[in-house]
């Protein structure tokens, strides 16, 4: 055996150890096999037989399932080993000692990368801190979730307020007499942007597949961020474009084959969203390690097969007002001003004045206001983004409405938030509170995952998406891991997921006598923490 | 709940007819107030139908504070008209020291103003006395307009109307559209200012109903008109969206039920004016009641009008007869003061209509 | 005892509800069965009341009365009224007669789960919403001469209605809009047009049964009403009539998979066909051939034939062949287990890196 030394990454710094009970192990390999990492792999070591025989005769060699040491294929805990041991020999176990971060640092000199969300969430969740307090009781009745009618959608695109809609009146009857800035009526909650590269073809396939599935046999019209990995080009000529809201980042990937398709288009986008940043590595471009950069992403992108790590800002854009003119001007006017263009930012401290500057903007051209709190999710950033910056999207998000409300302007451009949606386990009622709060409509990206099967979570499981060794097949580009993702089931799994999420709302709006959305209806809320009741201005109760 | 009635006659009617309106309705409300806005006046008002009226209570320093406003501001008093006040014992009622009803001439410099000059006038001085009056507490201002009488006072309807001598028939106060509610009590505090009829520049609203989304409806409403203020009662909402679409906006009433109750999206995308319906959802969203209700309002011009909510959660009924067209919450009352009417010619509005009433007594129902 | 005379307005003071309802209950403790009541909105008349004077009935004849007119009422109560009521009319009506010979306002017949409720006018919205038939007692019924509100018979459990759509005919709908939501079991029986009818109902037409119930009913309600006059208009044309009932044994509709809908609908062969064919074929963990993580490769150079992989591969996927071994791809999981106990490293465990 080679000499051990003190400075090499050894067994105890990982972050977590795999278990073996040798008494249950029968050797059938299945957990080497399965494992998308090569973390464990069988190995011959060298046993004592017995205390009675000389040393010469007293060794034998044995077969046995062994974890390896390594920054490559350091266990992730994915538990894929444990899943198909037939006889619950593994186990993955995390270590909470672990040393890697700090070693990962030294041996290598590079900050470190993962998928997944911010893993220090050490403030408690201030959405878990809100209840909806008020019920409808006797004052008003409360409305019943089979009988009454519900319409649960929303805004997409700028709404001007009445006085400016140029309106006439001839006789009882109100005409329009200009062209107005296009706006869309959607369900409240869209499947936020993940990009073809970040995502497999085949997960990227399923949500789309789910997309239209519920806007076309489910009645919910459901629409999806296409993130901005490019857009294949068969779905750009299809009828379901129009669910699509195409996402235009600072790589630009991906958009000449947008424009070179348009003579063909049957059907204009829902939208187009301008990503300016994002919740979960506010502050940073895209990211695409070469793992995942496969050969259609390579062509898709327009790029070789590298690292692919777009720009924190998209370059040619240095004030507001040259973003308002230059990025949304051109989106709208390149499908002519008949589709949405709204923007996403990370929430920040700064989210008011962006949000107050796009109020202002006298062409009408902001369709929408995305934004996106730290708690999201991400394919691929640097850890020290992921642990130590953005903002909660709840305080920023009643910031926006409020200024808005202060203007009389609330409604205008449509307020989308999100970043940690469901984290806790309740999708609806996060959404729910959100409106009440004044968001028009919600987004969720890591959700969908989690649907689809994904094993990761928020204290350092897997977190592996950047790899491109996803063990469930959801963000990675190798056939042998791609393909054990089941477009079916996990459209399926979504559509379900969501069918049950409107009946919680109706639910939700049902208790509080609303037949339609209760945007800005923060009079619903109540909260058992004194603090958020003076920072969000709701009901304070105990 | 409140129960409201509305009178619209080619006669003058003296308000005791609003009572006798609104009697049998008694347990359908809670007996705890009573407020009436009289319109297109005649009696003793009969003969100055372009002078704007004041309608207030207040103490003796309300009074007087207001009076130095209206000198300050150049109107000269024309008229003075108070209720006769009943000395009976035992009356149910928390009455004000005074009441004034004063017709006032429009200040020299307004002599030649346009009607939107003196109206705005108008306005500056409501807002002005309002605020005045709230500052110590020292009374309440109903109305400023022309042709507009508005009483409000708490206690039990049937003694209200003893004290102010109102079951008393009388030639000098009569009107030709009278509306009228039981019940002070909202939801909130006891205010006189949260009364329904509200009033605003010509337009009255009375409401029996919830509004669902009033936090949202205030919180757009405020930055819309300076006259957009109190939010005493979540039914002022009401007014306020009735006078921004048909004032500002000068939107037809039609419109109105499509603001605050927007037929869903299935429904609009069925009809040939979608575009239109679409940009109001859209634009006017803010201004959405969600929440039973039934709404009676008058316009400027007289016009009188009746829609319900979306899902027809609260009563209404309408009466005609060759003089009179009467709306409120039962039937009962109708039957009281018009006992011989066709009752086939009676009209159940539906959740979907705007039912209005010319100032001809025709009854015309708009199909939201 | 002859019949009780009851004026609820004295001048400008009106008997409260209360009052009268206390009034009434002392005099029927007397043995009044007969009242007269010149009622002034007052809520609740004839209902929840009973004779004490064996074989006789009680009576109720009352000019405008209020909301709840002869809620709860009992068997052996019958109440008459001239004009129009107000809402909740025979609300949780358990057996009382209620003659109404104007309109009634909203939610007539609610919950009414016996008794007969007789309207010579229209009804208003959700009117017959709940009624109920508990087989121990008489069938409720409602029978209405003209049309109803929107919201209708929600939710009805059991019982009668019969909507005659009497002078109806240009309206677009004799119960309103969303009539029969939730409703479970019962009949209604109407004439004129309808639309809006919950999904969870269907509309039938008559059969002999019915034309006989209605041919009975029409009779005795028209009557009842003082427009006997009509009966030839109404049983004229039958088919102007249907019934609507709960639909039995409703079996919804099964959406469709998204199987058929990815095969049938989605973008033929998939949105990345352009570029590169997916089957759609699902791997197992675990599974073989390009399913595997890792293949393994042998080289024979290396190999001294020992026959260890083969003996160790839980698979069975490796045989010898001239010159070494190979592993079975169909069989092979790419486990490892042979280049692990190999002594002379012949197999290698390759990463299976092709793209999809």
């Amino acid at each position: 055996m080679a000499a051990v030394k003190i400075n090499e990454l050894h067994k105890s710094d990982l972050p977590w150890i795999v278990e073996i009970d040798e008494s249950k192990c029968i050797q059938c390999g299945k957990c080497c096999a399965v494992c998308s990492f090569n973390s464990i792999s069988p190995c011959v070591e060298l046993r004592k037989k017995s205390a009675n025989l000389s040393d010469s005769e007293n060794t034998e060699k044995a077969l046995v399932i062994k974890q390896n040491i390594g920054f490559e294929n350091h266990c992730r805990g994915c538990g894929m080993c444990e899943a198909v041991c037939p006889n619950g020999a593994i186990k993955v176990i995390r270590n909470n000692d672990d040393m890697y971060a700090i070693r990962y640092r030294a041996e290598k000199g590079e900050s470190l990368k993962r998928g997944g969300r911010s893993n220090l969430n050490t403030e408690g969740r201030t959405l878990d801190k809100i209840k909806i307090g008020r019920i409808s009781q006797m004052t008003d009745p409360s409305l019943d979730p089979l009988r009454h009618t519900f319409e649960i959608k929303t805004q997409l695109g700028r709404v001007l307020s009445a006085d400016k809609l140029g309106f006439e009146v001839n006789g009882n009857k109100i005409v329009e007499t200009k062209t107005l800035p296009p706006n869309r009526w959607i369900y409240p909650i869209i499947f936020a942007d993940m990009s073809i590269g970040a995502l497999s073809s085949r997960m990227w396939e399923a949500i789309a597949i789910a997309t239209a599935y519920l806007n076309e046999k489910c009645g919910m019209p459901i629409c999806m961020g296409t993130g901005e990995g490019g857009i294949p080009v068969n779905l750009l000529k299809s009828r379901y474009l129009k669910y699509m809201i195409l996402q235009i980042a600072s790589g630009h990937f991906g958009w000449n084959r947008i424009i070179e398709t348009m003579p063909e288009m049957t059907e204009d986008p829902a939208g187009i969203l301008i990503k300016i940043g994002q919740g979960a590595k506010p502050g940073d471009g895209g990211l695409l390690m070469a793992n995942k950069v496969s050969k259609y992403v390579q062509e898709i992108r327009g790029v070789p097969k590298a690292d692919l790590m777009s720009p924190p800002t998209h370059q040619g854009l240095y004030s507001i007002e040259e973003s308002v003119q230059k990025m949304f001007l051109s989106m709208n006017a390149a499908f002519n001003f008949r589709v949405p263009v709204a923007i996403k930012v990370a929430a920040s401290v700064t989210s008011v004045s962006v949000y107050n500057n796009l109020l202002r903007d006298p062409y009408n051209i902001v369709g929408g206001f995305f934004l996106d709190g730290f708690a999201g999710g991400t394919g691929a950033a640097h850890e020290i983004s992921l642990n130590h910056t953005g903002h909660p999207i709840t305080s920023k998000l009643r910031d926006c409405y409020l200024a808005a409300v202060h203007q009389g302007r609330q409604g205008e451009i449509p307020l989308f938030a999100g970043g940690g949606l469901g984290q806790t386990g309740s999708f609806a009622g996060d959404a729910f509170k959100l409106i009440c709060l004044g968001a028009n409509g919600v987004f969720s990206g890591r959700l969908l995952l989690q649907i689809a099967g994904c094993c990761g979570n928020d204290t350092e499981k897997c977190n592996a998406c950047s790899t491109g060794n996803c063990p469930a097949g959801i963000t990675a580009q190798k056939e042998c891991l791609s393909k054990r993702l089941d477009v079916d089931k996990v459209a399926e799994n979504i559509v379900n997921f969501m069918i049950a999420t409107d009946t919680e709302l109706r639910k939700l709006m049902a208790s509080v006598g609303c037949s339609t959305l209760p945007v800005g209806r923060s009079d619903a809320l109540i909260t058992v923490d004194k603090h958020i009741s003076k920072r969000l201005d709701i009901q304070y109760s105990i | 709940m409140c129960r409201i009635g509305a009178i619209k006659s080619k006669k003058f009617l003296h308000p005791s007819l609003a009572l006798k309106l609104m009697r049998s309705q008694q347990e359908g409300h809670d007996d705890s107030g009573f407020a009436f806005v009289m319109q297109d006046l005649g009696g003793i008002f009969e003969h100055h139908k372009d002078l704007p009226i004041i309608s207030m209570a207040g103490t003796v320093e309300g009074i007087r504070k207001t009076e130095d406003i209206l000198i300050n501001k150049g109107f000269k008093s024309v008229l003075q008209w108070s209720p006769h006040i009943s000395s009976k014992k035992g009356l149910k009622i928390e009455p004000m020291p005074n009441y004034m009803f004063v017709v006032v001439q429009y200040p020299k410099s307004h002599k030649y103003a346009t009607k939107e000059e003196k109206e705005e006038l108008l306005i500056d001085t409501y807002l002005e006395i309002r605020k005045v009056l709230e500052e110590d507490n020292s009374g309440y201002i109903y109305a400023f307009w022309p042709d507009t009488l508005v009483l409000k006072e708490i206690g039990s309807p049937k003694d209200i109307g003893t004290y102010f001598n109102l079951w008393e028939e009388s030639p000098e106060l009569c009107a030709k559209v009278i509306t009228a509610q039981c019940r002070q009590n909202t939801n909130y505090d006891i205010v006189r200012y949260a009364a329904h009829p509200f009033f605003l520049e010509g337009y009255t609203v009375l409401v029996n109903g919830e509004n669902t989304f009033f936090e949202k409806n205030r919180d757009y409403q405020k930055c819309l008109n300076r006259a957009y203020i109190g939010f005493e009662s979540d039914s002022q909402c009401f007014l306020y969206t009735l006078h921004y679409l048909n004032k500002v906006l000068k939107w037809p009433v039609q419109y109105f039920k499509q603001v605050i109750t927007p037929l869903p999206l299935e429904k609009i995308e069925q009809r040939p004016d979608k575009e239109v319906l679409l940009r109001i959802k859209a634009s006017l969203a803010n201004l959405e009641i969600n929440g039973p209700n039934t709404i009676l309002g008058v316009l400027p011009n007289y016009n009188m009008i009746c829609v319900c909510d979306s899902k027809k959660l609260r009563p209404v009924v309408i009466g005609q007869n060759d003089d009179m067209v009467v709306m409120t919450s039962e039937v009962a009352g109708i039957n009281d003061i018009m006992p011989d009417r066709d009752i086939s010619k009676d009209i159940y509005p539906t959740e979907s209509e705007t039912v209005i009433v010319k100032n001809d007594l025709t009854v015309e129902r708009w199909q939201q | 005892m002859e019949r009780f005379k009851i004026d609820t307005l004295n001048n400008k003071n009106r008997m409260s509800t209360q009052e009268l309802l206390q009034l009434i209950q002392a005099k029927i403790e007397q043995g009044v069965t007969s009242f007269e009541i010149n009622a002034c909105g007052q809520h609740d008349i004839g209902g929840a009341s009973y004779s004490r004077v064996k074989g006789e009935n009680l009576k109720f004849f009352v000019k405008n009365p209020g909301q709840r007119l002869g809620a709860m009422g009992m068997k052996g109560t019958q109440i008459i009224v001239e004009g129009s009521v107000p809402a909740d009319t025979g609300w949780l009506n358990s057996g009382a007669e209620i003659v109404v010979k104007g309109d009634c306002g909203d939610t007539a017949g609610h919950c009414s789960a016996s008794g007969e409720i007789y309207v010579g006018g229209c009804v208003g919205a959700r009117s017959g919403a709940l009624m109920k038939h508990d087989p121990q007692f008489k069938t409720p019924e409602l029978w209405v001469l003209k049309n109803t509100g929107s919201f209708s018979f929600e939710f009805m459990g059991g019982g009668i209605a019969v909507i005659c759509g009497y002078g109806c005919e240009d309206m677009k709908s004799v119960l309103g809009e969303r009539s029969c939501v939730g409703m479970v079991g019962g009949t209604v029986y109407v004439r004129g047009n309808i639309s809006d009818v919950a999904d969870c109902v269907e509309i039938k037409a008559l059969d002999k049964e019915d034309i006989d119930f209605l041919n009975k009913g029409l009779q005795r309600f028209l009557e009842k009403i003082d427009k006997k006059d009509l009966l030839k208009s109404l049983t004229s044309n039958w088919s102007g009539w249907k019934k609507i009932q709960p639909v039995k044994d409703k079996k919804s509709e099964p959406r469709m998979s998204i199987k058929e809908f990815r095969e049938k609908e989605w973008i033929e062969g998939g949105i990345f066909s352009d570029f590169m064919k997916d089957d759609y074929k699902v791997f197992e963990l675990g599974g073989t051939g390009m399913a595997r993580c890792r293949i393994p490769q042998h080289n024979s150079a290396e190999c001294i034939n020992c026959s260890l992989c083969e003996k160790k591969c839980p698979q069975k996927a490796i045989s010898r062949v001239s010159g070494g071994y190979i592993a079975d791809a169909e069989k092979c999981i790419g486990c490892g287990i042979c280049a692990a106990v190999c002594p002379k490293k012949a197999w290698k465990m390759l990463e299976n890196n092709k793209d999809l």
